[in-house]
């Protein structure tokens, strides 16, 4: 396996709902090498979404450890925690969550300036990763005159212009069709491959499921199997 | 980051233009209300102090006491020496004219020399003649004199263009004032009347009667003798100078009276007063900055109210991108203070709009002015008819602090909710859309 980025040890979550528990990860432990492209799959409520909220310090354990390159994300204080992600996450949304009154490369740029980058400093990086994502002639146009697919492929772009270790997306092909949704995971694939960002999906869509490399599926809050591309396969 | 998110703010004219006009509009309010009570306020001032009070006033206890009866025998005299210690013991911009009030009755004779009319009336005496006097400039006198010219020889007289009307006198005619003389004697002398004056308040138009000091001395037997000497400060001076000049005058004094001048009375004994003394001019003034602040309070809190709830709306429509910001690690105080830096830019550029719009029509109105003469007739107020706003740098810092405070404030109550919102709910608020 390749360096570790991501180790969970025993982590589980337990909310409170109302005067119940809910119990949404119960003593998940898994590791995520760097450069990974794999998905979190699993019905909903199964705990996809709090594992990706603990993983890029959103949220934190109930018990146990998250580990981001053997540093203790619990150890962190809010505004540590909000530096890990500013210098090491990218994030994709199921809707895309673009600013509207911002253009393709405004939007792009807007995590680079967020890290105290000045504009003339990372024009051509910018520019670069929108063109690397097929948006070249659309550079200078706002959300709403794109299409769903396009709209992701923006969000990707702006995922990875900073360069992350890990990139964490959520459902990112549930609002698109087949066809965009196949023309996104490639391009997924084909940066993650360029980039060395270790990818985390978070899905239900089983085409997701085709490209990525390694599979941990979830239920009630658990591990049930993690299955590797390269034929192995670990079932809990 | 700053001009990134300024870039943003004026595409979005949801969020830039209601806030900006919501400035706009109480910066203007409040620099346009701000010049008019300023203007009417100390438009009654000046217009006081020119004609009656001064900002100073040097003037015999006996006399102040007992004023409404003119008692002339308790006048000053020894100009020459009063005028010295005056220039010594005040302040070096402050420019002293002696005044006599005085009180006659003035009766208008026909072609046979028998009375026609007769009426009461109170009079002001002041230097209309020596060259270096700035009372004919300081009551705009050249300008007032709507018929006839300014006295230039002995026992001429200046008479309130109403007053002119009610008694049918013209310019050229001779009439005879009848009063009590400095020694309590009865005395009767002759005035032609050279000119008819506007002074431009009703109360004074209607009542007053303007001779040279000169003449009035000969008239009552004043020789060397002023009931007033009145102070003038440059029109940039402070009010509390008055008070603090007044206060240093009146210890001067003390040390005066162990030798006063030889021609006084022995019982003389002169106070300095200030304009805020006169007629209760200080508790109005009182009041009027009291009033002055609770409008601008007002509007302030209106204006942080409004966009107090401004902000909450724009923090709804950017609901996604607040949520975008905090879960790519910008944190919550530094999300908060570009939201504050919006509203200063915002503040700034609705507090130079309105400062425009305020300050154009106070100043219109400083220039046009609006007559309300009908209105003041009866009330007897030392005020011009035509009152006029008064554009001041004062009243554009109290427009344009409050704005940009309001903005400030409304932007920082309004996102207390963003340091309520949980980054662990993000993604499942994000994903929501």
């Amino acid at each position: 396996m390749s360096e570790t980025l991501i180790t969970l040890e025993r982590v589980s979550k337990v909310y409170q709902v109302g005067e119940e528990n809910f119990t949404a990860l119960n003593g998940v432990s898994l590791e995520v090498g760097k450069g990974a492209f794999m998905s979190f799959v699993g019905p909903s409520g199964s705990g996809k979404t709090t594992l990706l909220n603990l993983i890029g310090g959103l949220d934190r354990p109930t018990s146990g450890s998250v580990l981001f390159q053997g540093a203790n994300l619990e150890n962190m204080s809010r505004e540590q925690l909000a530096a890990y992600r500013r210098d090491n996450i990218g994030f994709i949304f199921q809707t895309y969550n673009l600013l509207p009154v911002y253009s393709v490369y405004e939007n792009v740029l807007f995590p680079l300036i967020l890290n105290g980058l000045k504009e003339s400093q990372v024009r051509e990086r910018v520019e670069n990763m929108v063109v690397k994502v097929g948006l070249k002639d659309q550079i200078n146009k706002k959300p709403a005159q794109l299409s769903g697919g396009q709209c992701q492929r923006v969000a990707i772009a702006r995922a990875l212009v900073k360069d992350p270790l890990l990139i964490l997306a959520d459902e990112p092909t549930a609002n698109l069709d087949s066809e965009n949704s196949y023309q996104v995971l490639e391009l997924m694939r084909e940066l993650n491959h360029e980039y060395k960002a270790a990818v985390i999906f978070s899905t239900h869509d089983e085409k997701v499921t085709r490209y990525i490399r390694r599979e941990v599926r979830l239920e009630d809050g658990k591990v049930s199997w993690d299955k590797h591309r390269n034929g192995s396969e670990i079932e809990t | 980051m700053i001009g990134f998110l300024f870039r943003g703010l004026l595409r979005d004219k949801s969020r830039f233009l209601f806030p900006f006009s919501v400035v706009t509009i109480g910066v203007a309010l409040v620099v346009a209300l701000v010049g008019f009570m300023e203007g009417v306020f100390m438009g009654m001032i000046d217009m006081t102090a020119n004609l009656d009070s001064g900002h100073l006033r040097l003037v015999n206890k006996a006399f102040y006491d007992e004023e409404h009866l003119r008692p002339l025998d308790r006048s000053l005299a020894s100009q020459q020496e009063t005028r010295d210690w005056l220039t010594k013991h005040s302040a070096p911009d402050v420019d002293w004219s002696p005044r006599i009030r005085w009180g006659a009755i003035l009766d208008v004779p026909d072609e046979q020399g028998e009375t026609r009319s007769q009426t009461p009336v109170v009079g002001m005496a002041m230097d209309l003649q020596s060259p270096d006097s700035k009372e004919v400039q300081r009551l705009r006198l050249k300008s007032s004199v709507v018929e006839g010219s300014l006295p230039d020889k002995f026992n001429e007289m200046l008479m309130g263009i109403q007053l002119a009307e009610v008694l049918e006198v013209s310019v050229g005619q001779t009439v005879t004032l009848m009063g009590q003389s400095f020694d309590g004697g009865l005395v009767a002398d002759n005035y032609q009347v050279v000119g008819l004056v506007r002074f431009g308040v009703t109360a004074m138009d209607k009542k007053m009667v303007l001779i040279d000091l000169a003449s009035a001395q000969n008239t009552f037997y004043m020789e060397d003798m002023v009931t007033d000497w009145l102070g003038y400060f440059p029109p940039s001076a402070d009010f509390d100078r008055y008070e603090e000049v007044k206060a240093s005058m009146n210890t001067a004094l003390v040390d005066w009276m162990q030798s006063p001048p030889k021609d006084w009375a022995k019982d003389d004994f002169p106070i300095v007063l200030s304009i805020r003394d006169h007629l209760n001019i200080g508790a109005i003034m009182d009041k009027f900055m009291t009033i002055k602040g609770f409008v601008v309070g007002i509007f302030t809190f209106l204006m942080i109210l409004v966009l107090w709830n401004a902000g909450i709306l724009s923090g709804i429509h950017r609901y996604g991108e607040m949520g975008l910001r905090l879960a790519f690690g910008e944190p919550h105080w530094k999300l908060v203070m570009t939201l504050a830096i919006e509203g200063v830019l915002i503040g700034n550029l609705g507090s130079l709009a309105g400062s425009l719009f305020g300050g154009a029509f106070a100043w219109t109105l400083q220039e046009v002015g609006l007559n309300m003469g009908d209105s003041f007739a009866q009330t007897g107020l030392m005020v011009n008819d035509v009152v006029r706003a008064r554009v001041t740098l004062g009243g554009f810092i109290q427009g344009i602090v409050p704005g940009i405070f309001a903005s400030v404030a409304g932007t920082l109550v309004a996102s207390m909710a963003i340091f309520q919102r949980s980054e662990a709910n993000l993604f499942r608020e994000l994903e929501a859309g």
